[in-house]
């Protein structure tokens, strides 16, 4: 039977669109001022150029393959990068220094961000194999394993923005079936995580006490949920005052100073607060100077980030006149901040007809996901929009100020191959599925 | 739920998301315009652009102070990190150290601006510097305007320029360190109008205060607004003759003219080159200048109260006029003085007695005498106090013991004792004869040269007289300040003028007592004086106007040591006086020897000053 290439014209033309305002965007804040349009193959514009048409060959390539292909060879791939994190990480220790590229010529190729892509293949190969359902217990396991093992490998390379992106799988397992108690679990246990650091963890306890209170007055007929309750609240309080210990005690300081940055404190500030009021654990040291050094570059980034996106005002300063972009007063503007120079050349009318057209085109993957009849397109459908989302959310939620500080990249716009091309791979991989998801039914019936 | 259903959680954390986003965002760039401003400031250099200083040119429209160009090098010492300063020391021929001084200093007053850290670059430095400066981005070259004097005198008249101090940089926010404004004279009093409005160039620099260009489009960039030019009352060639005629005598000449107030010249000597304080050498020039015991930085004409001798006689007998104790046919006696008592006031030899305008035209103590103890114990006044008193308001309608008001700084007032000053010496109930030395113009009196002066144009006006002023019109609207055109009546009728103003039409006729100084052909109102100097030779002294009728001239002229009214002050302001009225300013004196005698007399051998016969006459009473 021919197998007939219906592809979503909408994903393919809303990507277009994202990766050329990219480019721009890329262009702005990488060239000078007053600087003639040109195309300079030595500095990072000209170079996404190139990166743009491998990208294009890639896409051309993957559409060209047998869709059969993927679902074949995704656990040979899934290991060829486990392997290449492997080697990476041989070398690190050996050169004593993690590194996370591989040099190729002039290039630098980052496995890390292909491991994702190879991770989503391989999820969707494991819940998409006949017979194999998420609801056991084994098949969560392996399902944890999977996402697990490459996330590990990431982390070990202290590269955390990309290892923390991992846990967006979790989402997909959530589609295919994991509680959303799971989820909301997860999201109670970071937001107690990150109040024990920020404030005296016995507001915390005091809080949870009032509200095991408040359900005993008012539930106290549902023995059950009371039960619950108090169970909850013990494990709550161990978990809270288990982390106030870890973090002061445990943790050296400059691990303290890590996190606290990532949180967008003051260090010094914070620990003349901490050991002013009252709190179950004292901290010994005070920050030492070098180590805050690091803290004012994360929050001057965060700072100069505001600032630029806050100078755009309502329609921005146009194309290629951004002042705060041009005087490239915000440090990686053109990889993980490319956001800011959108803030400010496009202003908020564009930055939101920007977060709209990416948000649909978020929401289209989800939704070509969903209508996939075979499991394997579905799971890797919803990997590649919760992979995106992700870092979606994470960028730009860190570019205004509402998110701490993670480097990983804005998909299709900041500057890098090995993102744009992993990307791309990502997108057109589900793409090409789904073109053949007529196919795919005809297969199976 | 169903599992499919499960898209719509997706879809509503994306929708979800946006809402934040948006929101968020709408709070950045709308409601916070904080981060807006802080944009402006971040990124961005401001470079001034010095205006054109305004020129000044005297009363004719000859150049007396333009501008020049001169470069400082700037730093901003937060950004001047990680550069080779070695390298920067050679270029700019300078040690380390010191270049490590002026980098701290610059970094006290303020890290984040630009300060000078070397000032008036040599031009071949300046040259240099352009092309290696890039390898500098904390560093750029300013250039200033300094100011260049067509004229190598008329110092205390122009003033000098000098940097702001940290007092006026509170003060005044048009400064920025470094900056240098007008200190006294001319400079000072019509800083506001000189200095113009400082332009500014926005440009962008990147975190390497590496420059990008210019700021949003130049939006922020304005032009400079150079300062006003301003017309001078003084009339050039007269201030150089006189500041020739001056030369190596102590003392000082003012000439205003009548009609207007306008100051036709202001000379001291010493005087100095006002082109010594500008530029690089200013600093060492200055304290050289202030080091030197003839205190060339001294302005006499407005600082130095003289007693003023003889020349007192024209105010005294006005007041008298007026106060009905006298008029212009009382006839006093006087044989060899003034003799009451124990006291004797001399008077030189001549026919006795005389009526007032002969007085004036003898210059006869013994009269002034008589004429000033009828002032004082006129009966009218129940106390001789009360009549001093009197006679003080007077003076100071004239204004004689307070501030003419001239638009120059640091103007004194002079001396006149008020009557409880000599209760204190003389007891409750002194008497006229006490204060008798004041009826010729000694003792407990001191006018400046410039109030000497304005004396002169009282008398030419028969009977006020317009602030004195150095300037004639500001601008290009020709803005002249109302107070300069407003005239200031004295206490005396005009009537009562007439005979003063006929005895000093004598003084300069064969049979006056500067009877060999007039001029032929220009009828000059004068009075002679000589202060006595109990430190060394009399100073010599002289105001006058001229012509007789309808004045153009006021003039008052005093030579430290230089003996006689008639011996030095006359002849000089007398050639002045010739020169001013002259059409012809080319044209020789008529009076040739006088005038070589002038500009050859040295007198500089006698070393008393002003200051030191001032700080006398302060001491005197006991
Ligand atoms: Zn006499």
């Amino acid at each position: 039977m021919e197998e007939k290439i219906h592809i979503d014209w909408l994903s393919v033309i809303l990507y277009i669109i994202i990766v050329l305002f990219g480019a721009m965007n890329i262009y702005s804040a990488n060239s000078g001022l007053d600087e003639p349009l040109s195309l300079d193959f030595s500095k990072e514009y000209g170079k996404q150029v190139i990166w743009i048409s491998i990208s294009a060959i890639v896409v051309f390539l993957i559409l060209l393959t047998d869709y059969k292909f993927f679902n074949f060879s995704a656990y040979g791939i899934y290991v060829i990068i486990i392997g290449m994190l492997l080697v990476l990480l041989a070398t690190g220790s050996f050169n004593k220094g993690a590194q996370a590229w591989f040099k190729i010529g002039a290039f630098k190729l980052q496995p890390s961000e292909f491991a994702k892509y190879a991770t989503a293949l391989a999820l969707a190969k494991f819940l998409g194999t006949f017979d194999i359902k998420f609801e056991g217990k084994r098949n969560q396991l392996i399902c944890f394993g999977i996402i697990l093992l490459p996330m590990l490998l990431t982390l070990l390379q202290n590269d955390t923005g990309s290892a923390l992106v991992f846990t967006c799988f979790i989402l997909v397992l959530f589609r295919e079936g994991l509680s959303g108690w799971w989820l909301v679990l997860g999201f109670y246990l970071i937001t107690i995580f990150v109040l024990t650091i920020l404030i005296p963890s016995w507001y915390i306890l005091l809080f949870l006490l009032v509200v095991l209170g408040a359900i005993f007055y008012f539930f106290r007929k549902q023995k059950q949920l009371v039960f619950v309750s108090v169970l909850i609240f013990l494990a709550s309080t161990v978990y809270t005052i288990g982390l106030d210990f870890a973090f002061s005690k445990i943790l050296k300081p400059h691990q303290q100073q890590r996190i606290l940055v990532t949180l967008n404190q003051d260090v010094d500030e914070y620990y003349v607060n901490k050991q002013k009021g009252f709190s179950f654990f004292k901290f010994e040291k005070k920050a030492d100077e070098k180590k805050s050094e690091s803290k004012r570059d994360y929050s001057y980034n965060v700072r100069q980030s505001k600032i630029s996106i806050g100078a755009g005002r309502w329609f921005g300063n146009g194309f290629n006149n951004g002042t705060q972009t041009k005087a490239k007063l915000v440090p990686e503007q053109h990889t993980d901040f490319i956001f800011c120079t959108v803030g400010e050349e496009w202003g908020f009318v564009g930055s939101t007809i920007f977060l709209i057209v990416y948000l649909v085109f978020i929401g289209r993957i989800f939704f070509l996901a969903e209508r996939q009849k075979n499991i394997f397109s579905r799971v890797f459908g919803y990997c590649t929009g919760s992979i995106i989302f992700f870092h979606f959310f994470i960028n730009i939620g860190m570019a205004i100020g509402v998110l701490p500080v993670i480097g990983i990249p804005l998909p299709f716009m900041s500057y890098g191959g090995s993102s744009l091309i992993s990307f791309s791979m990502l997108l057109f991989t589900f793409l090409k599925l789904d073109a053949n998801r007529i196919n795919e039914i005809s297969r199976l019936y | 739920m169903e599992k499919s259903n499960r898209l719509y959680v997706f879809l509503g954390a994306l929708v979800l998301v946006g809402i934040i986003f948006i929101t968020r965002l709408f709070f950045l760039q709308i409601i916070d315009t904080s981060n807006y401003y802080k944009a402006q400031a971040y990124g961005s250099n401001e470079i001034t652009i010095y205006p054109a200083r305004g020129t000044i040119v005297d009363r004719y429209g000859k150049l007396l102070v333009y501008n020049d160009a001169s470069y400082d090098l700037m730093v901003v010492p937060q950004k001047a990190k990680d550069f080779d300063k070695a390298a920067l020391c050679k270029e700019l021929m300078i040690d380390t150290t010191e270049f490590n001084k002026r980098l701290k200093k610059a970094a006290r007053y303020n890290p984040r601006e630009a300060s000078v850290i070397y000032k008036n670059l040599p031009f071949h430095l300046y040259t240099r510097l352009q092309e290696v400066l890039y390898q500098f981005p904390a560093f750029y070259i300013e250039t200033k305007i300094d100011r260049r004097y067509n004229i190598n005198g008329a110092a205390h008249l122009l003033g000098y320029m000098g940097e702001v101090n940290e007092r006026e940089l509170e003060k005044d926010k048009y400064y920025k360190p470094g900056d240098i404004k007008g200190i006294t004279g001319l400079e000072k009093s019509y800083e506001t109008f000189l200095r113009g409005i400082k332009g500014k160039k926005v440009v962008l620099v990147d975190k390497f205060s590496k420059t990008q260009g210019s700021f949003a489009g130049g939006k922020f960039d304005s032009l400079p607004t150079a300062g006003e030019n301003i017309i001078s009352s003084v009339d050039l060639d007269l201030q150089v003759y006189g500041e020739q005629l001056l030369a190596n005598k102590t003392g000082s000449i003012v000439a205003i003219e009548p009609g207007t107030g306008e100051v036709l010249c202001l000379i001291n000597n010493p005087n100095y080159d006002p082109n010594l304080l500008v530029g690089q050498q200013r600093n060492r020039n200055f304290s050289a200048l202030l080091l030197d015991p003839s205190k060339p930085l001294f302005n006499r004409a407005l600082k130095a109260p003289y007693p003023p001798g003889s020349t007192f006689k024209t105010v005294q007998a006005l007041i008298a006029l007026q106060e009905g104790v006298l008029t212009p046919a009382t006839r006093y006696p006087c044989h060899g003085g003034y003799h009451m008592g124990s006291i004797t006031v001399g008077c030189h030899p001549h026919a006795s007695p005389l009526d007032l305008e002969n007085s004036i035209a003898k210059s006869c103590n013994a009269y002034y005498c008589y004429v000033y103890r009828s002032v004082l114990d006129n009966p009218k006044y129940p106390s001789v106090q009360a009549a001093y008193t009197q006679w003080t308001k007077y003076l100071n309608s004239f204004g004689i013991g307070v501030k003419t008001g001239i638009d120059l700084p640091e103007e004194s007032s002079g001396i006149v004792k008020k009557s409880n000053y000599f209760e204190r010496v003389f007891g409750k109930n002194w008497r006229s004869s006490n204060v008798v030395s004041i009826s010729i113009g000694q003792g407990e009196i001191g006018l400046t040269p410039l109030q000497m002066a304005n004396v002169a144009a009282i008398l030419a006006n028969r009977g006020y007289y317009f602030t004195p002023h150095v300037i004639r019109t500001i601008g290009d609207k020709n803005i002249v300040p109302d107070d300069f055109k407003k005239k200031h009546y004295t206490l005396i009728d005009r009537r009562h003028f007439d005979s003063v103003i006929a005895g000093m039409a004598k003084v300069c006729i064969p049979g006056g007592t500067a009877g060999r100084t007039g001029i032929t052909g220009i009828e000059i109102c004068g009075k002679t004086g000589t202060a006595q100097n109990p430190h060394g030779k009399d100073h010599s002294i002289f105001i006058a106007f001229a012509p007789r009728h309808n004045p153009k001239i006021a003039i008052c002229c005093i030579v430290e040591n230089g003996g006689y009214g008639a011996d030095y002050a006359a002849p000089i302001a007398n050639l002045l006086i010739e020169r001013y009225l002259a059409t012809d300013k080319t044209a020789p004196s008529s009076k040739p020897e006088m005038q070589k005698r002038m500009l050859t007399a040295n007198l500089t051998g006698a070393k008393i000053s002003a200051s030191d016969s001032l700080k006398a006459l302060a001491n005197k009473p006991k």
